[in-house]
């Protein structure tokens, strides 16, 4: 564990692997920013990388912000605040995209 | 299952199977044939008369029992005890000393094989020291219709396996053994499937072609499960298909049994296991694994498999 920024405190969560250096887990994590903003928004939250660490500082729309260390911890954040967990297959997402493509 | 590199760890293979499925005349078998080196044996049973000891102890390496109760639940804290134990023996010997640590967990009948990976993973200590290379699950071909179509816990076993053995092969008709077979595929389509009489291995022979067993919804269960393979498309990334994974796994954890495939990303072919809501660190393979890439199979219940492919869908396109 770093003993400056606290992460990470186990070994890395199974999303981070797929990146061997600096360049991609960079990449990677804005990346994955807006990918999560995408599942986000509907739901009221905002999230982007929190700059110092790895991991996403979660906002909600009352601007309460909250840095997590991986994404489990975002879900489970969301869920805490919503009182559901965000759920990929929710037919606001399925409702549209044809699943040929 | 693919060979992982050496990262250090102390390898961990479960082995499941319901009540009197053969997993000690198994396992006393393979040890004597040599099949997990001087590996060594924790046995957990859950009624609190050890037997098994004196059958397996000649031939391992060290042997611990865990009879305090079944390790996936009331017995969890000695399992945890016990795992840190091997763990803190193993950091003590000097590295040239060090073999290619290995343990066998043979759990009681009544243990689902997913909770104990589950148990280890969310263990801060021994996370960092066990790899758990491989979940065998034996099925009792003779008793195994009346098990599946009463017992959730049958099924849960089954769901969770990499490998599934067979025992008591030579005791049923070929009938029967092809019913059995279809119904273990149809629970774990992802498991490889094998056979073994009084712990040696058995080659299955031609079978029929049959439909599986027609198993009723039990209360505690749900929905029967259902395979969905997905052959993700070239423009799904790593980063996208990862968040929206966990998203889904968060969600929908309990009603995925398993998630099993190939991903590419920037480091090269990953491969991905989750069973429920735990997945394994995944491993990167070498590249020539790469011709499996990115077909990923879902075996689980409570959705639509084309619910699946739209959702992905949209947060690729969308």
């Amino acid at each position: 564990m770093c003993n400056a920024c606290g992460f990470p405190t186990r070994p890395g969560h199974w999303t981070d692997a797929g990146a061997d250096n600096a360049g991609d887990r960079l990449r990677l994590q804005l990346r994955r920013a807006q990918v999560l903003n995408k599942l986000l928004k509907g739901y009221g939250f905002t999230a982007r990388p929190p700059g110092h660490a790895p991991g996403f500082a979660l906002s909600s729309f009352s601007g309460r912000t909250t840095i997590l260390p991986d994404l489990e911890a975002v879900w489970q954040e969301a869920a805490r605040q919503l009182g559901h967990p965000i759920d990929p297959l929710d037919p606001r997402f399925t409702a549209q995209a044809d699943p040929a493509t | 299952m693919t060979p992982a590199p050496d990262d250090g760890r102390l390898r961990l293979t479960i082995l499941g199977g319901y009540l009197g499925s053969g997993k000690t005349t198994w396992l006393r078998h393979q040890l004597f044939e040599g099949a997990f080196g001087k590996a060594h044996i924790l046995v957990n049973e859950a009624a609190e008369t050890p037997v098994d000891d004196t059958l397996l102890s000649s031939q391992a390496a060290g042997l611990t029992m865990l009879s305090g109760g079944c390790a996936c639940c009331t017995g969890k804290d000695d399992l945890v005890a016990a795992l840190r134990n091997l763990c803190d023996l193993r950091s003590r010997q000097r590295p040239e000393e060090r073999d290619a640590g290995q343990i066998v967990l043979e759990t009681s009948g009544l243990a689902d094989p997913a909770a104990i990976l589950d148990t280890i993973r969310q263990d801060s200590v021994l996370v960092h020291h066990i790899r758990v290379a491989e979940i065998i699950v034996l099925v009792d071909a003779m008793n195994a219709a009346e098990q599946l179509r009463t017992e959730y816990l049958g099924r849960a076993q089954i769901e969770a396996a990499d490998r599934i053995i067979l025992t008591k092969v030579d005791a049923v008709p070929d009938t029967v053994l092809a019913t059995v077979v279809a119904t273990v595929r149809h629970l774990n389509p992802g498991a490889s499937v094998e056979a073994a009489v009084k712990g040696q291995p058995f080659s299955l022979p031609d079978l029929p072609v049959v439909p599986p067993y027609d198993l009723p919804r039990l209360a505690d269960g749900g929905a029967p499960i259902q395979p969905t393979k997905i052959d993700i498309p070239d423009d799904v990334e790593w980063a996208t298909f990862s968040v929206w994974l966990s998203a889904l796994l968060y969600a929908r954890g309990d009603d995925l049994v398993r998630v099993k495939g190939v991903f590419e990303t920037p480091a090269g072919p990953l491969l991905l296991q989750a069973v429920r809501k735990s997945v394994q660190p995944p491993e990167l393979l070498p590249p020539e694994a790469a011709h499996r890439q990115n077909q990923i199979v879902f075996i689980g219940r409570g959705y639509k498999g084309d619910d699946l492919r739209r959702s992905l869908a949209y947060f690729t396109h969308g």
